[in-house]
């Protein structure tokens, strides 16, 4: 993280997967930074860094987004949720355990990203087709799986084997 | 950098009154100037957050046109069901930006404000010819989005000015958006087009047609229309046709000649579709 301006403490305050955190942060601190260094929740990845990837993405008040291109500023009094807390009290969600039974998982360094984005889309259509899929995965970048299993997995979760 | 989150545009302005200007930077969205800053390209004292400003995220509508707040999402747009009926190519150009993550963060507003000639809503603004309603500490002011936009990420914008909404005349056109990149999603436009028209039987009654990535700002390809109308409806010579309209360059992702012959292909393919 790189430093160009005179740093300033500011006073954060945001649930993040259920709990409240409050923190004293600096201004220029990325969310993505807070989450994996302050708060140790290292699920959330750094791959592009510039939004391109979709390694670090989080659900922020709903809604998926890169975790990269938001300050922790931003997010006071938000809520968050990162795939620690994806589950809740539960071990795994039906999606994650889906893409374990459809072996989408290679090196996993995009699969929290993946899984995170695949739960909201299947929380607004629990039936969508392969191209809604795609569509909705058009963020996410993985490197080794090719993106059929993943995109199985999506599409198949719930279901019977 | 101090980080600030004003409730009201009063609030705003008297903020801004009290800090150096010079090191002031308005924060929207964020998935542009947050790499930017990342990489040290922008480096203010001051950070001024506008997403606390809820009247500047709603989209609102009257009978004779829709408003969309400067914060509204492009997934807010994209949901929008008068956007999607009335006005499909802004609808369609929602539609294939980027990735959800960066549709749940950007902003209308700063698409346009980083007038980036490629933006991809900027076409359809453009061939809807939107009202932009400014709002600085002298009031407010209006302008059509093409004085707005004034060169590559420059802006008629004054000091401790942002841009409040944009207004869309409900006349009812029918519209379309095409965009060519080097792949289909997450990418930078090498040209994208809007169509907006209406007509009656062969003939277009109106035909507004603005490109983005074939010059410095998006241009409305006027001087192209109007021969095409003179020739009465003759298809065969746009790549000519257009020539006076446009100055696209070579860069990382395409030379001026693609540009063109995709440019002309996209207008093909549209009247071509508009008169079987």
């Amino acid at each position: 993280m790189l430093h160009h301006t005179s740093p300033h403490a500011f006073q954060l305050s945001v649930t993040v997967n259920g709990k409240l955190v409050e923190r004293k942060i600096l201004t220029h601190l990325r969310l993505l930074d807070f989450l994996r260094n302050d708060l140790r929740l290292t699920g959330s990845k750094e791959v592009c860094g510039e939004g391109e990837c979709g390694a670090c993405t989080v659900i922020l008040n709903g809604r998926t987004v890169n975790a990269c291109l938001i300050l922790a500023v931003e997010v006071n009094g938000g809520n968050i949720v990162t795939i620690e807390g994806l589950a809740g009290t539960n071990e795994l969600t039906e999606l994650q355990r889906s893409f374990e039974d459809h072996h989408a998982v290679q090196c996993g360094y995009c699969i929290p990203g993946m899984v995170l984005t695949g739960e909201k889309l299947l929380e607004r259509n629990a039936h969508p087709s392969r191209d809604e899929i795609k569509y909705e995965l058009s963020g996410n970048i993985c490197r080794c799986t090719g993106y059929h299993k993943i995109i199985d997995a999506i599409e198949l979760a719930g279901g019977d084997l | 950098m101090k980080y600030y989150q004003p409730t009201s545009l009063t609030e705003l302005f008297e903020l801004h009154s009290t800090l150096s200007a010079q090191s002031s930077v308005f924060l929207a969205g964020g998935t542009d100037l947050i790499p930017r800053y990342e990489r040290g390209l922008v480096m203010p004292d001051h950070l001024i957050d506008l997403k606390k400003l809820s009247a500047l995220n709603q989209i609102q509508d009257s009978e004779s046109h829709v408003t969309i707040g400067a914060l509204a999402t492009i997934q807010d747009i994209q949901e929008h069901e008068i956007l999607a009926t009335e006005f499909l190519a802004l609808h369609k150009a929602s539609y294939d930006f980027a990735g959800a993550q960066i549709r749940h963060r950007g902003t209308i507003g700063g698409n346009i404000c980083n007038a980036s000639p490629a933006g991809d809503l900027l076409p359809a603004l453009y061939a809807f010819e939107a009202i932009l309603t400014l709002s600085g500490p002298a009031g407010e002011r209006q302008l059509a989005i093409k004085d707005f936009i004034l060169g590559p990420g420059k802006t008629a914008l004054r000091e401790a000015e942002i841009l409040k909404s944009i207004v869309l005349n409900r006349d009812q056109y029918l519209s379309d958006f095409q965009k060519v990149g080097l792949r289909q999603s997450m990418a930078i436009s090498v040209v994208n087009v809007a169509f907006v028209f209406s007509r009656a039987g062969e003939t277009f009654n109106h035909l507004k047609i603005a490109a983005g990535a074939v010059a410095p700002t998006i241009v409305t390809l006027d001087k192209f229309t109007q021969a095409f109308v003179q020739n009465g409806g003759n298809a065969t010579a746009i790549k000519d046709l257009i020539q006076e309209d446009i100055s696209p360059i070579d860069d990382i992702r395409a030379t001026a000649s693609y540009r063109k012959r995709v440019l002309t292909n996209l207008i093909g393919a549209f009247l071509a579709g508009q008169t079987r």
